[in-house]
């Protein structure tokens, strides 16, 4: 670090100090976000040790690419994004090197969750926060990676249909079948856990 | 319920439909409790996760994180982002320094070579302020220039005759 005491600039003027090449303003931006970005790439992968590689090379690129960021979005947005295609990319080639299970040939045909029953009573009206986020936790981390990854960019980052599609890199209507299944998944696993 | 109305309930839901489409929707969800129930779930499961993102820390301390990132960042662009930047002058001034330098090395070196192949005595006889004065007759000299220091050093020493000592004559005087 520079040494310079960076705590009370803000973003926008970090941004600006790091890609004159500052690595001291680039550090700051790195604790500020580092969490958030931490966050995505575990609730997209599921997995510790490559979440924090994932973040971790995620703000790498983030310090090569910062020519390229206009400023459209806030700084931690255009993180994220490089972190979720980083994860993306992880998830295919873990994909490769695994054979495809039930629940991804059911993406595409229908699936289970199409039958189950509806959850009529909210499973989760009642909980605190904490036991919420829990719950959600848990249920997130029993959805296939295809699943979760819609849900996630849905639910989480406010991506609509269409700019869904466009990141993971497949069609509108697979993107509507596979949330829609994420969704019924989850209720039912909510449900499940209340019932524990 | 096939799978075409679920999803396009779900669009419903989403605010992905158009404005036509969208109240269709609604009327079938007033008139069909299945629908209804069904939207209900989604409806749910979506404001449970609005309001209940996991919260999650980095399990490692800020500064080993840290040490990572800098650590490839410069093994990836050595001296790139970091280097301060050398105006032109100070670039040229780089590059004639040690030229410079050379062609000084490669003159003197001439003027070695010239200057330091003519015989001693001339080497003597040049300098202005050399006296050397011998009171031996016959002597051998060794001599070593040193140009940096820009000095000469003589060693005199007795010449090695082999041949035998003459018999000296006495000289009448008269």
């Amino acid at each position: 670090m520079s040494g310079q005491n960076y705590s009370s600039t803000d973003d926008a003027a970090l941004v600006k100090a790091a890609r004159r090449g500052d690595l001291g303003a680039f550090e700051e931006l790195v604790f500020r976000h580092r969490d958030k970005i931490y966050a995505r790439a575990f609730s997209m992968t599921r997995h510790e040790q490559d979440a924090v590689d994932l973040s971790q090379e995620a703000w790498i690129k983030g310090w090569q690419r910062l020519g390229q960021f206009q400023g459209d979005s806030s700084f931690t947005t255009w993180m994220t994004r490089i972190c979720i295609n980083l994860c993306l990319d992880h998830l295919r080639r873990q994909k490769k090197h695994r054979a495809d299970s039930i629940e991804e040939m059911d993406d595409e045909s229908g699936g289970v969750e199409r039958q189950m029953p509806v959850v009529a009573v909210n499973p989760t009206a009642g909980l605190e926060r904490t036991e919420l986020r829990q719950k959600i936790d848990g249920a997130l981390g029993q959805l296939s990676a295809e699943h979760r990854t819609v849900l996630v960019l849905h639910e989480f980052e406010d991506l609509d249909y269409k700019e869904i599609a466009k990141t993971v890199g497949c069609s509108m209507g697979t993107v509507m079948s596979r949330l829609f299944y994420a969704r019924r998944k989850m209720a039912a696993l909510l449900a499940d856990l209340k019932n524990r | 319920m096939n799978t075409e109305q679920q999803l396009k309930l779900q669009a419903f839901l989403d605010g992905e439909l158009p404005e036509g489409e969208a109240r269709e929707i609604l009327a079938w969800t007033q008139r069909d409790s299945a629908a209804a129930a069904l939207l209900a779930e989604l409806r749910n499961t979506r404001a449970a996760m609005a309001k209940a993102e996991p919260h999650l820390s980095l399990p490692e301390s800020r500064e080993f994180f840290w040490s990572k990132i800098e650590r490839e960042i410069h093994r990836l662009e050595p001296g790139e982002k970091n280097a301060p930047e050398i105006s032109f002058f100070a670039a040229l001034r780089r590059l004639l320094l040690p030229a410079g330098a050379l062609a000084a090395l490669a003159v003197a070196g001439l003027i070695l070579h010239f200057h330091g192949s003519k015989p001693v005595a001339d080497n003597l006889a040049d300098a202005d302020d050399t006296t050397v004065e011998t009171t031996l007759a016959s002597t051998d000299a060794t001599t070593y220039r040193d140009a940096s220091e820009g000095t000469t050093l003589v060693w005199f020493s007795p010449a090695v005759d082999d041949s035998p000592v003459p018999s000296k004559k006495p000289t009448a005087i008269n």
